[in-house]
């Protein structure tokens, strides 16, 4: 399984006085098994881009391969599109509306027109990938459940189609600490267990910079910086040019002024306590 | 100091009868008038039921909620409360009702019935409160989140109150946003306006002068911010985050360092080493 984005740009009001580029140019490569983080300026491009990957928007020029598979090869479908790839919008909760958790989740899959027991077992699997019990909630309605149990919900009725690709746009967005911490982890648990490729949007700079293999960084449409973690973050002054921040351990020691060898940007708190010992330390 | 908030022995359940969970389980606070206050906890911990008792969008199960000498089950009053205790809400775009922004900032003082000069006066001064005054013929959906919440605060300031009430104002925007907010609020603060501000983030509260934690409808902790990180374990236990700051300092007095309880930030942090360099 792989993603290929080739030179892809997308005009937002073509011809009229507007108009405005919403992707430039963009280019970049996801190989299997990997988590991909993207992060950029609000309006940078972010959410557009992920749009494109599973065909909701269309490029004006560019090419984007899923695993071989052309999006925009004439004998290529939407539908073998979205099988492929789930797409998890910000506050996917807003999006709820069957009577019970388990039609919400069953939703999709009935629309592939599976049988009922390949449904019902999709929707046990994917309430049991976001950590819900079956009995327990499948017949609760979804709108007596708290935020944290309407994410995973929708996140679930995404995973009943059994996507190689998930892409998740901010999917902790708005939640408080406990839950969000208990959501980012679910997230690398599904990735682990699944071997999917995701994706995903955020714009805390911490888990980005604790979860991501690669990052791509956009900024006015253009992807301007990609690669490792630590590599990209090591950039901070360009980081903070775009209106971006650093991962919160990488600012202060930036501001201690303590570097590693290799330049590379430290997010670690327990390498960080170490190296600030030492600095102290040694100095006594 | 004058109490411009009084809140005694407040309880609260959503339906009235006997087995429903108290969501405020007879809390006790005052708020002075001209501080800073933070109300922290989780999801579902009371925090936003009893930002709604201020304002008499609710009204107490038991006990009783005073703003200055007014309570609010008084009916009467409760459009003097309401002017005295302004509330701003989470979601910038529950709060806009008009298409342009200074309409919008216009419709609370409308409502009161005021003089169209001085409502002129009380736009252009809330818009300028806010650093929205270019913004003020602007239709708000154009906006970014950031910008539609300072306009749902400049609304609330046109209203001339002496206390606001901001019940997560940045949990749904992005982190410039957030930080653009956390300065309108900090300044409104600064010029004597009494702030009540709920939220989910730690560094948020820390700005405060005071910082009340509550946890299943109860007040668990309640002090200026040193007292609060001192006990930095607590705040773990109850699934709160803890400054990096704070979080560094704990592991560098575990290390044997002899560190001060009053470094809770990053810069006050960072000067601190820097010295023993």
């Amino acid at each position: 399984m792989s993603i290929k984005v080739e030179n892809l740009c997308h005009v937002y009001r073509k011809g009229l006085p507007e108009e405005s580029k919403a992707l430039d140019e963009v280019s970049f490569d996801v190989s299997d098994n990997q988590i991909l983080g993207v992060i950029g300026h609000t309006g940078s491009g972010k959410s557009t881009l992920l749009q494109h990957l599973n065909g909701l928007l269309k490029a004006d020029s560019g090419e984007i391969s899923i695993d071989g598979m052309r999006l925009y090869a004439p004998e290529v479908s939407m539908l073998d599109i979205r099988k492929k790839v789930g797409l998890v919008f910000q506050y996917p909760e807003y999006q709820l509306f069957e009577e019970t958790v388990a039609k919400d989740i069953a939703f999709g899959p009935k629309n592939l027109g599976l049988t009922e027991e390949e449904i019902d077992s999709r929707v046990r699997e994917a309430m049991s990938l976001v950590n819900l019990d079956y009995d327990t909630f499948s017949e609760k309605s979804p709108f007596d459940l708290s935020g944290g149990q309407k994410r995973r919900v929708a996140i679930a009725g995404v995973l009943a189609m059994k996507p190689k690709i998930l892409i998740l746009d901010e999917p902790t967005a708005g939640l408080d600490p406990k839950t969000h911490k208990d959501i980012l982890n679910m997230v690398v648990d599904i990735h682990r267990k699944e071997k999917n490729i995701t994706v995903f949007v955020s714009h805390n700079m911490n888990d980005i910079a604790n979860i991501s293999d690669n990052i791509i960084v956009m900024d006015k449409g253009k992807c301007v910086l990609q690669g490792k973690p630590e590599e990209v973050f090591s950039h901070s002054d360009f980081i903070k040019s775009i209106g971006l921040d650093l991962p919160d351990v990488t600012q202060l020691m930036k501001d201690l002024g303590i570097e590693r060898e290799d330049g590379k940007a430290i997010f670690s708190l327990d390498e960080a306590e170490n190296m600030i010992f030492n600095m102290i330390g040694g100095s006594k | 100091m004058e109490k411009i908030v009084r809140i005694e022995n407040l309880i609260f359940k959503y339906a009235n009868n006997n087995d429903e969970k108290r969501v405020l389980d007879d809390i006790s606070i005052t708020i002075d008038k001209g501080s800073f206050t933070a109300i922290i906890g989780k999801n579902g911990s009371g925090k936003s039921t009893i930002a709604k008792n201020i304002n008499a969008l609710l009204l107490p199960t038991e006990g009783n909620v005073f703003v200055y000498e007014y309570n609010t089950k008084a009916d009467e009053h409760i459009w003097d409360i309401r002017q005295c205790a302004g509330m701003v809400f989470q979601n910038p775009d529950n709060q806009i009702v008009s298409s342009v922004v200074e309409d919008d900032v216009a419709f609370g003082p409308e409502n009161l019935g005021i003089e169209p000069q001085e409502i002129r006066r009380r736009v252009d001064y809330a818009l300028k409160e806010v650093d929205m005054e270019n913004f003020r013929k602007r239709p708000p959906h154009m906006l970014s989140g950031g910008q539609k919440q300072r306009v749902a605060i400049a609304g609330v300031v046109a209203m001339k109150p002496d206390c606001i009430i901001f019940d997560e104002p940045t949990a749904m925007l992005d982190p410039r946003g957030r930080k653009e907010v956390m300065k309108i609020i900090k300044e409104l603060h600064r010029e004597g306006i009494t702030v009540i501000l709920i939220t989910h983030f730690m560094e948020e509260a820390a700005q405060a002068d005071r910082i009340i934690i509550m946890d299943d409808g109860k007040i668990e902790m309640d002090g200026s911010p040193v007292e609060i990180f001192e006990k930095s374990n607590r705040l773990k236990e109850l699934n709160l985050d803890v400054p990096l700051a704070v979080e560094l300092r704990d592991r560098l007095l575990r290390k044997g360092l002899n560190i001060s309880k009053d470094i809770i930030d990053k810069e006050s942090m960072v000067d601190y080493l820097c010295q023993l360099k």
